[in-house]
């Protein structure tokens, strides 16, 4: 199988890095953070030194808070759910995922908040413009994404950033795609939240996420349980990063990010570069075929490995169906859970097909690819 | 036209049309809501609305197949068995129907709508 849907879940995972913390977690075992005995110690200990290696990954320093989640959704609910409150108006965009849409859509539905969504250009980017003409008065929170989950497109951040910070607004950045594929840099971006999953271009496996916070961001706990740490008092704790980390923490996972830092530290940088120019093949073989409509790739600067396109006149999904039974190729089709984006794309009835590339992907895969997309679009 | 007049929508969003002289339940997309109230009257004068004019051999041959499956699996094949199980490709089958795999095949072989992503 070719498999190039890595925008969904990186595949194959480095087995090597995985075979290390399996080795790790079956020898350490113990609940981090619960238990005075050497081996919850030691679990404790591992774990906070992979929280501030994490931070240091993302670009924030000792003062930042990293706690983990189950994945990116998880982390964006606990960030949006936590900053808002009764009233409160929130700015996001057009180009988000369900991740952000549906708790925004669920809390308006309640009563709780307002919210108002920028547009996105013909070339995939969010004006830091149309931020600032969004943001109002009572604007107490704006949710953008890193990089598009459906076009590749890497949102000009230290923009937005700005934009933001002139009104005194906190960003909290979606980073699920771009999070281990690009550089990402918190602190100098100016950027008080940044949510991640550990599944994609961090390689780990599926369960494990998290979220990252400056000093001066402080949400609010909205999961309640135990910690390990103040046992006594009926409260749930507000120090970090126990307030926003409630049940046991997802120990194998948070040690095979451990073991894929040891890999994306050494490779990200060339393996990003190889994919693009993979990228470029691809764009190139299929921008010759006459049904086949691209979305923006016409520039790849500031974009991520992956293409989504339509074919004229077959559902996204049969053309899916097609390249996994026919041609071994496995890509994401209909509308990758980000709906908005299709409205105003007019993919909205029939999707459109996502090629997401990874470290793993050579160049024979993409040849298939164009020769398969070829033979669907003759 | 088979189908019947806007009144005739359920509570449920789910329209009722007459295929093969019976009142059948279809969901929005114009699957059928119930697999086994499909006969080969309701493939036939479904395949008419898409301007197909009449199913020919290979056409059953993907109909039956898809049937049988889904009755002994209790789901719709994947795409692999899809292809070895009738013999043809998926592209082939894509073309041999008007409204290609999902809203062609599928559909006029009475299975129900895949949820997926759209």
């Amino acid at each position: 199988m070719i498999y190039l849907d890595n925008a969904a879940t990186s595949y194959p995972k480095p087995a090597e890095c995985l075979r290390r913390a399996l080795e790790l977690y079956l020898k350490m075992g113990g609940s981090p953070g619960r238990g005075s005995y050497d081996l919850a110690v030691a679990a404790h200990e591992r774990v906070n030194g992979i929280r501030r290696r994490l931070c240091r990954f993302f670009g924030g320093d000792d003062r930042y808070h990293l706690c983990f989640a189950n994945n990116a959704t998880d982390a964006l609910n606990t960030l949006i759910l936590g900053l808002v409150e009764a009233g409160s108006h929130v700015v996001s965009s057009r180009l988000e995922h369900n991740s952000v849409l549906r708790p925004l859509h669920h809390l308006q539905q309640q009563g709780l908040i307002f919210f108002d969504l920028v547009p996105f250009t013909e070339r995939g980017f969010i004006e830091p413009g149309e931020v600032a003409k969004a943001i109002r008065p009572d604007t107490k929170l704006v949710v953008l994404t890193h990089a598009s989950n459906v076009l590749g497109t890497i949102q000009p951040v230290e923009e937005l950033a700005a934009v933001c910070r002139s009104r005194g607004v906190p960003l909290v950045v979606d980073a699920s795609q771009s999070a281990g594929a690009v550089s990402i840099d918190i602190k100098n971006w100016g950027v008080q939240g940044l949510a991640f999953t550990g599944h994609k271009s961090l390689l780990g496996p599926t369960g494990i996420g998290g979220l990252l916070l400056s000093p001066d961001l402080n949400p609010k706990p909205t999961r309640f349980g135990g910690t390990g740490v103040d046992s006594r008092s009926p409260y749930h704790t507000s120090e970090y990063p126990n307030r926003l980390e409630a049940g046991t923490i997802n120990l194998f996972g948070i040690l095979a990010l451990d073991a894929t830092l040891d890999l994306l530290e050494q490779t990200h940088t060339e393996s990003y570069a190889r994919e693009m120019l993979l990228l470029k093949k691809l764009r190139d073989g299929l921008g010759s075929l006459p049904r086949i409509r691209m979305y923006a790739v016409q520039d790849l600067d500031n974009h991520l490995p992956l293409l989504t396109c339509t074919v004229d006149g077959i559902r996204s999904e049969d053309v899916g169906a097609i390249l996994d039974g026919d041609f071994g190729i496995a890509v994401r089709a209909g509308l990758q859970c980000a709906p908005f984006v299709h409205h105003d794309l007019g993919t909205i009835d029939k999707g459109a097909v996502r090629f997401s590339l990874g470290p793993f992907t050579s160049e024979p895969d993409i040849d298939a690819a164009i020769t398969a997309m070829t033979a669907i679009a003759r | 036209m088979n189908q019947l007049s806007e009144s005739a929508a359920t509570a449920s969003g789910h329209k009722v049309c007459r295929y093969d002289g019976r009142k059948i339940l279809l969901d929005q997309e114009g699957f059928l809501v119930d697999p086994s109230a499909w006969s080969e009257g309701v493939a036939v004068e479904m395949a008419r609305e898409q301007g197909l004019e009449g199913l020919d051999e290979a056409h059953w041959v993907i109909i039956r197949f898809l049937r049988d499956y889904y009755f002994a699996h209790g789901k719709a094949p994947l795409s692999r068995d899809l292809k070895n199980g009738t013999g043809f490709s998926l592209l082939e089958i894509e073309r041999l129907f008007p409204g290609g795999l999902k809203e062609g095949a599928r559909r006029l072989a009475g299975l129900p709508n895949p949820r997926g992503c759209m």
